[in-house]
């Protein structure tokens, strides 16, 4: 388990944990830092106060309550539904992969892609927003078309790590995935 | 045969100054039919011209319609993008359609596309740089 420095397309800090629980099967997890509380607290009283002041001068009790709802509401909603905590692949010899990623609130939505529908794991740049970054995607291909690329599977989108941790973690996949394909 | 070069040539030169003459003289039209009064141009017998409201209203058109096409321009440009898990970041029906080598001894092998796991390949597995 290494533990180096690296940072996310944004330039914040993340972590990565590689596991390898086998010669064939290997973990990698990419964690985002956890949301900070002063964040939290600038939010919450930036909300506050624009609603005290629209309470001041239209004199609305329910702007207050409502104010306190929404504040509620929208965290709730952004831990269980935004804010991702960690990430994770696990790569299994001539089984399959599977995709994991885990939110603030404890959710957790997993992907199991088989390793017949498998062609490739590789590192693809492409144009998003106003850059281009670096992401590393999983080709699915036919059964039934075995030299073409049906579709397309982005790992660690809420992460995006840079080029140095992909690096690190397509290095260990190939080795699985040239032995055991 | 005509050259097409895009060097400087006397005709284009002469071509640039009469648009550049012409433009000017349009110019002073304008500014002369906004600023005469409509009584003086109806004495003179100009009755059909458009009202003055538009002298200052086309000018003002154009330019907030240039600065909206600038940005619904960018707008329909990132709309276009397509996105990181779409099948066209990786290939496309050209590169799916190309004909395999055939090659000859000696001969300059036929342009292709690199397929996306052979590039990887070689930037990120080959430690020998």
């Amino acid at each position: 388990m290494e533990d180096e420095s690296f940072c996310n397309i944004s330039g914040k800090p993340i972590s990565l944990d590689c596991q390898s629980h086998s010669s064939f099967c290997r973990e990698f997890t990419v964690s985002t830092p956890k949301i900070s509380i002063g964040k939290v607290m600038v939010y919450t009283c930036s909300v506050w106060l624009f609603a005290y002041t629209v309470f001041f001068f239209t004199q609305n009790t329910a702007v207050l309550s409502s104010a306190i709802l929404i504040t509620l509401v929208g965290m709730m909603l952004h831990i269980h539904f935004v804010k991702v905590d960690h990430e994770s692949l696990l790569v299994i010899g001539s089984l399959g992969i599977q995709v994991s990623s885990s939110y603030a609130s404890g959710r957790e939505v997993t992907t199991f892609i088989e390793m017949s529908k498998i062609k490739d794991i590789v590192i693809n740049e492409a144009v998003y927003l106003h850059q281009i970054i670096y992401y590393l995607c999983v080709l699915l291909r036919d059964p039934s078309e075995p030299h073409g690329v049906s579709s397309v599977v982005t790992l660690f989108q809420s992460s995006k790590p840079r080029l140095n941790c992909l690096v690190k973690i397509y290095k260990s996949c190939q080795e699985i995935l040239s032995t055991c394909k | 045969m005509v050259e097409n070069s895009p060097s400087p040539l006397p005709e284009r030169a002469i071509y640039g100054f009469v648009l550049f003459l012409g433009s000017q003289f349009g110019f002073f039209l304008y500014c002369l039919w906004a600023y005469i009064p409509e009584e003086w141009l109806h004495s003179v017998g100009l009755t059909y011209w458009p009202q003055k409201y538009w002298a200052l209203a086309m000018p003002i058109y154009l330019l907030v319609a240039l600065m909206v096409f600038v940005v619904v321009l960018f707008g329909i440009n990132m709309n276009n993008t397509a996105p990181l898990d779409s099948v066209d970041n990786i290939t496309d029906v050209f590169a799916q359609g190309q004909r395999s080598d055939c090659y000859r001894k000696g001969g300059i092998p036929r342009l292709k596309d690199v397929s996306i796991s052979e590039v990887n390949k070689m930037f990120y597995l080959s430690s020998d740089r």
